[in-house]
């Protein structure tokens, strides 16, 4: 706990953190550390708790008992405080939830100019180089609808690395893109991954998990199983349970 | 002189005062609509059981009494009170703050239609809850709602007809044709030209929410 404060400590820390929603407990005294410039890949079948996990990290989902502590800092109990803590957490989700009303670079330049108070010009030459590092950089007028799915979710990426975040949160990223997008959405998080950025992302893509991440987490009702590099997870030594759930999304 | 356009010629001065009474009436109701059907909206969505609770309120209040005798309670009621309050007011505050009702309930169902997809994305981004419902989620509520809005206005208009003629001093068209009718018994013509100035006034307002509707329209 002590050295989860100071700059070399754990930038995410999970201690004893339990959730329910109503009798049924989605996450059972989940303990985890994640450090910083970490990779992380979460894993399990559906209704595991990933999600809800990567909900209660940025304080979407607020938790029953146990601490999230983020930098060394606890995230609950800390009223408008959290916006700020969220705001250095980036989160990319399954529908995009990108906002269809605005253009793409308007998108992108809302929290920049809005939440951090940066000039519109700077916003926007910053919103631009995102548009380059995820691969379209020739849409920034566009409206969301305009885009495929595999587009709209690298704007998606670069909406959320606007704020300049110190953790991306990736929440099953590409499950509700056709397989040709797929791609080009995995590769713009790897490159975020070799770049260094914290992310913990959520996902049955166990190609991605194996070639990027530097650990791979199974989650499953509610209770870490699996905690190991992809190489050895892969390697099956550990719980009967995830190399079963291996075994089906890989072959499938 | 009679006939629809003697009528129309002999009285066309007073008719055109009470067609810009109702239009800046109208204008200035709508303004109130607008401004408190979206703060009350705001209360309806909010997190807070008392803030819904006070926009249930409001809405129940303002959309069970007749507009009728809400311009009664707020002129010759309030009056009688002792609060020194104007036709204008009495009148541009009961029909808006009547309509803001309507406006209210048609933003809290457009805001439903928004997803909670929106509000996470926002609030991930560090905006507050509630700068998360006005920049995100009022505005595309607005557009969604664009054309439920274009018939609330169209009624409010229609509406308005009440307003000058009961118990307020406030000569809008109603009233001014009213005024003519009763020195000249000349009804059917009189009344004739004042259900074209309506006319005039909602076609105008279709054809505005038509062009807003294209104009802002939301592709998902």
């Amino acid at each position: 706990m002590e050295e989860s404060k100071g700059p070399n400590g754990p930038l995410v820390e999970l201690s004893g953190v339990t959730k329910s929603f109503g009798d049924n407990v989605v996450l059972n005294e989940i303990d985890l550390r994640i450090g910083r410039g970490e990779a992380v890949v979460v894993a399990g079948p559906s209704g595991s708790g990933k999600s809800t996990m990567l909900r209660c990290i940025n304080g979407l989902e607020p938790i029953d008992s146990g601490s999230i502590r983020f930098g060394g800092r606890a995230i609950e109990g800390i009223g408008r405080e959290i916006y700020g803590i969220r705001a250095q957490i980036g989160m990319v989700f399954q529908q995009f939830n990108l906002f269809p009303h605005m253009t793409v670079i308007d998108n992108i330049t809302l929290a920049p100019v809005r939440v951090q108070g940066t000039s519109v010009e700077e916003a926007r030459r910053r919103g631009r180089e995102l548009l380059e590092r995820v691969g379209i950089p020739d849409k920034e007028d566009d409206v969301p609808a305009d885009l495929s799915g595999g587009q709209q979710q690298r704007v998606a990426i670069a909406r959320a690395l606007a704020v300049d975040p110190k953790l991306m949160l990736f929440d099953e990223p590409t499950s509700a893109l056709d397989p040709e997008m797929i791609r080009e959405v995995l590769d713009v998080m790897r490159d975020l991954a070799r770049d260094g950025m914290t992310m913990i992302v959520v996902t049955h893509e166990m190609g991605f998990a194996r070639e990027v991440c530097d650990r791979l987490i199974f989650i499953d009702e509610g209770v870490i199983v699996e905690d190991a590099p992809p190489e050895e997870f892969f390697k099956a030594t550990g719980s009967a349970r995830a190399k079963e759930f291996v075994d089906k999304i890989i072959h499938h | 002189m009679s006939g629809l356009w003697g009528v129309l010629q002999e009285h066309f001065p007073e008719l055109l005062a009470g067609f810009l009474v109702t239009i800046r009436l109208v204008a200035i109701a709508f303004v109130i609509a607008m401004v408190v059907g979206a703060v009350v909206a705001a209360l309806r969505i909010s997190p807070s059981k008392w803030l819904q609770r006070i926009g249930g309120v409001y809405v129940e209040t303002f959309r069970n009494i007749p507009l009728l005798v809400l311009l009664f309670i707020s002129f010759a009621g309030l009056r009688r009170a002792g609060v020194p309050i104007t036709p204008w007011i009495a009148g541009t505050a009961s029909l808006g703050l009547y309509t803001a009702a309507y406006v209210a309930e048609a933003l809290r169902s457009g805001a439903f239609a928004v997803g909670k997809g929106q509000i996470d994305a926002a609030l991930s981004l560090g905006f507050s809850y509630a700068s998360a419902l006005r920049r995100i989620v009022i505005p595309q509520a607005f557009r969604s709602v664009i054309p439920t809005i274009g018939s609330l206005v169209i009624a409010m208009i229609r509406n308005s007809a009440i307003v000058g003629v009961s118990l307020l001093a406030l000569p809008d068209l109603l009233k001014e044709a009213r005024i003519i009718q009763s020195r000249t018994f000349e009804t059917g013509e009189v009344f004739f030209w004042a259900a074209i100035g309506y006319l005039v006034l909602t076609l105008t307002a279709t054809v505005a929410f038509r062009l807003l509707e294209r104009r802002f329209e939301v592709r998902r």
